[in-house]
């Protein structure tokens, strides 16, 4: 993993196209596909704009880049209310566990200081940098 | 604010004997709360007046719809209603936020070249192939993506043409329901909000989700370009978030009573 971008953004809806542009800036590094790049910033918008989740006056978007796949840590949140979410795929309910589970490969509550965190790695096997700036 | 025993009265009158004069004086009480709600959404290049006329109408609606055993001011039952009532008029209305004419416009040939590229490559494109092929920076194919971001879908009573006219009359699909999916009160669930959207937003959203197709195999299914697939598919997931955002407010307000 490089080392993380972080961006600290306003919890407010109107700054999420900021963070959504940088997920952008930073997929375009790293060649990944346009199909890529929607799932990225859905997983982003989802959580950022799902539910409350977000329980500060801002959020960090965190984002570190391999070879083979970026991961994309977004907190404070409420992370009971997040990993109760999670959890709950059964069904033909549409909630964040089935929308995370199409767009990333994997999604998981961490514990850190100041809150909780929700990791999101999406795979990006077989994609080719063309710079290593990111 | 208007004293909430007059609003009780005022409701009473009219949803039990039909006296339509006391509706009109619920609308005209609560026109305040229109205009501050309308206030807060003016910035994003629409005329103050008219999202006080949008907002209106979600006022008419909350004050016909209200339950009047359910244990809620109607203030508490409007502003959502009248919120939700002017977020619809932007996402209908297309681009929500002024967008420069040629951010449009990349936007638009950026969705032809996103088709023909994943054609030619077999595979969706990335970043720099599309520049490349719109002959333009990086950044520009971003901010191009991005702005599209604002362009929610064509007005339900704008005529048929352009790029997009492969795409079914939305009100062709009003009024139909599916019942394929479960209703949960789980808050993180969006099936409630289902009910918000069309039949072909809830396929698309079923085939992405549920059967696991990419954005350009849906494209393929349904008819319409990928670019359009990404951007229903937004807007239906905001749809259902805005849905349940309004049906919550009342409830939980309620909730918060007892």
């Amino acid at each position: 993993m490089t080392r993380p971008i972080e961006l600290r953004i306003p919890n407010e809806r109107p700054f999420h196209g900021v963070a959504r542009l940088v997920v952008g800036g930073l997929a375009a590094r790293h060649n990944l596909s346009y199909e890529m790049l929607e799932d990225l910033q859905l997983a982003l918008a989802t959580v950022l704009e799902g539910n409350g989740y977000a329980i500060g006056q801002e959020v960090l978007v965190e984002l570190e880049i391999a070879e083979d796949a970026i991961a994309m840590s977004i907190g404070p949140l409420d992370g009971d209310a997040v990993q109760a979410d999670l959890e709950r795929r059964e069904g033909n309910a549409l909630g964040l566990g089935r929308l995370l589970g199409t767009l990333v490969e994997d999604a998981g509550v961490e514990a850190r200081e100041g809150g909780d965190w929700l990791r999101l790695t999406k795979s990006v096997r077989g994609v080719k940098p063309t710079r290593s700036n990111a | 604010m208007p004293e909430a025993k007059t609003d009780k009265e005022l409701l009473r009158r009219y949803h039990e004997h039909g006296d339509t004069e006391a509706r009109e004086r619920l609308i005209e009480q609560y026109l305040p709360l229109v205009r501050s709600l309308a206030r807060r959404y003016s910035y994003r290049g629409e005329q103050l007046e008219d999202l006080v006329q949008v907002g209106c109408i979600g006022l008419i609606k909350a004050i016909d719809r209200f339950d009047i055993d359910r244990g809620v001011e109607l203030t508490t039952y409007a502003t959502p209603n009248i919120i939700g009532e002017i977020k619809r008029h932007f996402r209908d209305k297309g681009w929500s936020i002024r967008v420069p004419r040629g951010l449009q416009e990349l936007n638009v040939r950026l969705s032809h070249l996103l088709e023909g590229l994943t054609v030619q490559l077999e595979r969706s494109p990335t970043i720099p192939e599309l520049a490349k092929a719109a002959g333009v920076d990086e950044e520009d194919v971003l901010e191009a993506l991005e702005s599209g971001q604002a362009y929610a879908t064509l007005s339900l009573s704008a005529p048929s043409g352009g790029d997009e006219d492969s795409d079914l009359d939305p009100l062709e699909s009003l009024g139909t329901i599916e019942h394929e999916y479960e209703v949960s009160e789980d808050r993180a669930m969006l099936a409630p909000g289902l009910a918000a959207l069309d039949e072909r937003e809830r396929r698309i959203l079923h085939l992405r989700f549920f059967e696991g197709l990419t954005q350009s195999q849906i494209a393929q299914q349904v008819g319409i370009s990928q670019m359009h697939v990404s951007r229903l598919i937004r807007r239906s997931l905001e749809k259902m978030r805005d849905e349940i955002v309004t049906d919550e407010e009342p409830r939980r307000a309620s909730e918060s009573r007892r």
